[in-house]
């Protein structure tokens, strides 16, 4: 066989005339000497004519076939060297029905005994080319709802485990070189305490094909601490084994930091309402008791016609009475505290402050030979209401007198301390203590008292909670049964 | 029918000095129980009732505040049921209080111990059932 077997070159002219006009391509020559043009069979279907049925003419095809934008395109594809690759153009050209269609055109140059001619084939390519439009439109839209949900995708390969990020990807982890990464690398960048937790949902999903969606906090290349979504989908074979491990990987930093402010203010309203909820029951309870009471006695007043009956009786009416007074004062406060937030805060000394309780209280410390050691050395100062430090040392103070055990003198240890930006201030009494194991969680209620001690009324401890809550501090407290009591205050 | 009437002591636990005032009061204006004995918190009532010396004095009844300091009302009906068998009398209690939670309500009927839960001001004609039932306690009726 000899090599030139495979050409049409033996061919006869008709033979190879019908083959280029049989086939389904468009086949064009022009004669740049003598401006002929000739447009197979082929090239009038191609366009959705018949054959003659529109003008075979240079003018024809420049001037109403091919789309004006194109005809850069085109002409540069016809001066090419004459050797190697014919150029390839895309170009639109006007079709009988379908409007300008896209055409892949192929140019060649060759010198006939005619003069130069320049011929070509054009094959229709619109589904295609229809299609890569399409496809570059799915992709640029999808990159862009990517950049815009900062939503990055990923798959892992069960069997090599090797790691393949989408664009947005790398834009998350702000590694702008896209350097390829282990499984092992990408969870470096997921901070420590949530390691495991990755690590594992990553795990079971290959092993047992479990779905997961965690949230997580992560750290960028460029040492941004962000909050992300991950969220992996195992992709099985026919065995029903995870093959590929698909999944998302979202910034959600800005909702999570929301999220995460709205649930704390939700907290806080939640201890607020509960605390509210609580006042109002003890509050109720504590009337009721005395209206109770009140009516208790007013009957009996009614029984009985007992001179010295009716004088006690109208003595505990007396007592009531007081204690109604008293408890409306409770009330109002409790009231106050609420209303009080607003007011100014002040650069105030701890030392002025306790000596202005010291003196209020002097009579109970001389009394019982109370011994008061203050530190204000740490932290000597508090912007804080004055009314308030006053009312919560005094509370404390007072307290720690009146429980004082009755075989020592009391020993109260008063100090500040600074730690970052809080202030805490501790408070220690010698005294006699208070079961915590019974009575930890009530030590802060209203009306609660743990001792028979005839002027303990439960208020004390609750309107000094409230007051350190209420400018954003906590109370805690510690206490041994007959050593002592210690209250951590942080204030700030 | 003619019975002799049995002497019935009752015993009132509350920190409440003018309720408790009251109750005494009452009882001998109307003339109900035979002696009151008085006990400002549950540890007392615990203490007397398992002190040797009170074994032939025990109460018949027992009333118990809920709001107490040292051992509150729970605790007490806690302690009792622990105690009840070591004690040589049957002794009915009833737990006062002016809560009308029905948490504490339903808290105290659910208890074992408790016949029932009686709501501050404590109701006189109620008062005098409890003293006539145990006055004659062939004439037993549950109140609830």
């Amino acid at each position: 066989m000899s090599s030139e077997e495979h050409k049409f070159s033996g061919e006869s002219i008709a033979h190879i005339a019908r083959i280029i006009d049989n086939i389904n391509l468009g086949i064009w020559e022009y004669n740049t000497d003598t401006r002929q043009a000739k447009w197979s069979v082929g090239f009038y279907t191609a366009l959705g004519y018949a054959p003659g049925e529109i003008e075979c003419s240079h003018t024809n095809f420049f001037d109403h076939l091919l789309y004006y934008y194109d005809r850069q395109t085109f002409l540069k594809s016809t001066y090419h060297p004459r050797v190697g690759e014919s150029p390839v153009a895309h170009i639109r050209l006007l079709t009988k029905q379908n409007g300008y269609q896209w055409f892949e055109s192929t140019t060649q140059k060759h010198d006939t005994a005619d003069g130069p001619v320049i011929y070509g084939v054009i094959t229709n390519i619109n589904e295609l080319k229809l299609s890569q439009v399409r496809a570059a439109e799915a992709n640029y839209k999808s990159a862009e709802i990517g950049r815009i949900a900062k939503l990055g995708s990923w798959e892992i390969d069960v069997a090599t485990m090797a790691l393949k990020f989408s664009d947005e990807m790398y834009e998350i982890f702000e590694l702008h070189n896209r350097p390829t990464m282990s499984v092992e690398e990408a969870i470096g960048f997921v901070e420590p305490q949530y390691r495991p937790l990755i690590t594992d949902s990553i795990d079971q999903a290959i092993k047992f094909c479990k779905p997961y969606d965690v949230e997580l906090q992560f750290r960028t290349a460029k040492n941004n601490l962000i909050w992300v979504r991950s969220k992996g989908v195992p992709v099985l074979n026919n065995y029903g084994q995870c093959v590929t491990l698909r999944g998302v990987f979202q910034d959600i930093d800005s909702i999570k930091k929301k999220g995460i402010r709205l649930q704390s203010s939700i907290n806080l309203l939640d201890d607020q309402n509960k605390r509210l909820q609580n006042f109002a029951y003890i509050v109720s309870h504590n009337l009721r008791s005395h209206a109770g009471n009140l009516k208790f006695m007013v009957k009996l007043f009614e029984d009985t016609n007992l001179k010295e009956d009716r004088t006690e009786i109208f003595s505990h009416i007396k007592t009531i009475s007081d204690s109604l007074s008293a408890t409306m004062g409770h009330l109002d406060e409790i009231v106050r505290i609420q209303s009080e937030i607003t007011k100014e805060r002040k650069l105030i000394d701890f030392e002025t402050i306790f000596n202005n309780v010291a003196s209020v209280l002097h009579t109970n410390i001389m009394s019982t030979g109370a011994e008061i050691n203050t530190d204000f050395t740490d932290c000597p100062q508090i912007d804080y209401i004055p009314a308030y430090l006053e009312s919560i040392l005094q509370n404390l103070l007072t307290n720690a007198i009146k429980y004082k055990h009755p075989d020592r003198k009391p020993v109260i240890n008063i100090l500040t301390r600074k730690v970052g930006n809080e202030i805490y201030m501790t408070f220690e009494d010698n005294g006699i203590g208070i079961d915590m194991k019974r009575y930890g969680d009530q030590v802060f209620g209203m009306y609660k008292t743990f001792h028979q001690n005839s002027d303990s009324k439960g208020i004390g401890l609750f309107i000094t909670r409230n007051q350190v809550e209420a400018l954003g501090g906590s109370i805690q407290v510690d206490s041994t049964v007959n050593v002592g009591t210690k209250f951590t205050v942080k204030l700030v | 029918m003619i019975t002799e009437n049995k002497i019935v002591t009752a015993g009132l636990i509350d920190d409440d000095e003018i309720f408790t005032y009251g109750f005494n009061k009452l009882t001998v204006i109307k003339g109900l129980f035979n002696q009151i004995l008085n006990f400002s918190n549950g540890q007392e009532a615990i203490d007397y009732l398992l002190n040797p010396k009170n074994s032939h004095n025990l109460p018949d009844v027992l009333f118990v505040d809920i709001n107490m300091p040292v051992m509150n009302g729970w605790e007490f009906n806690a302690a009792f049921e622990e105690i009840k068998s070591q004690l040589g009398k049957n002794i009915t209690i009833y737990n006062i209080s002016s809560s009308v939670d029905l948490d504490d309500i339903k808290r105290a009927k659910n208890c074992p111990v408790v016949t029932d839960y009686l709501l501050k001001p404590i109701d006189e004609a109620y008062l005098t059932d409890i003293f006539n039932s145990l006055q004659n306690p062939a004439d037993v009726r549950r109140y609830n």
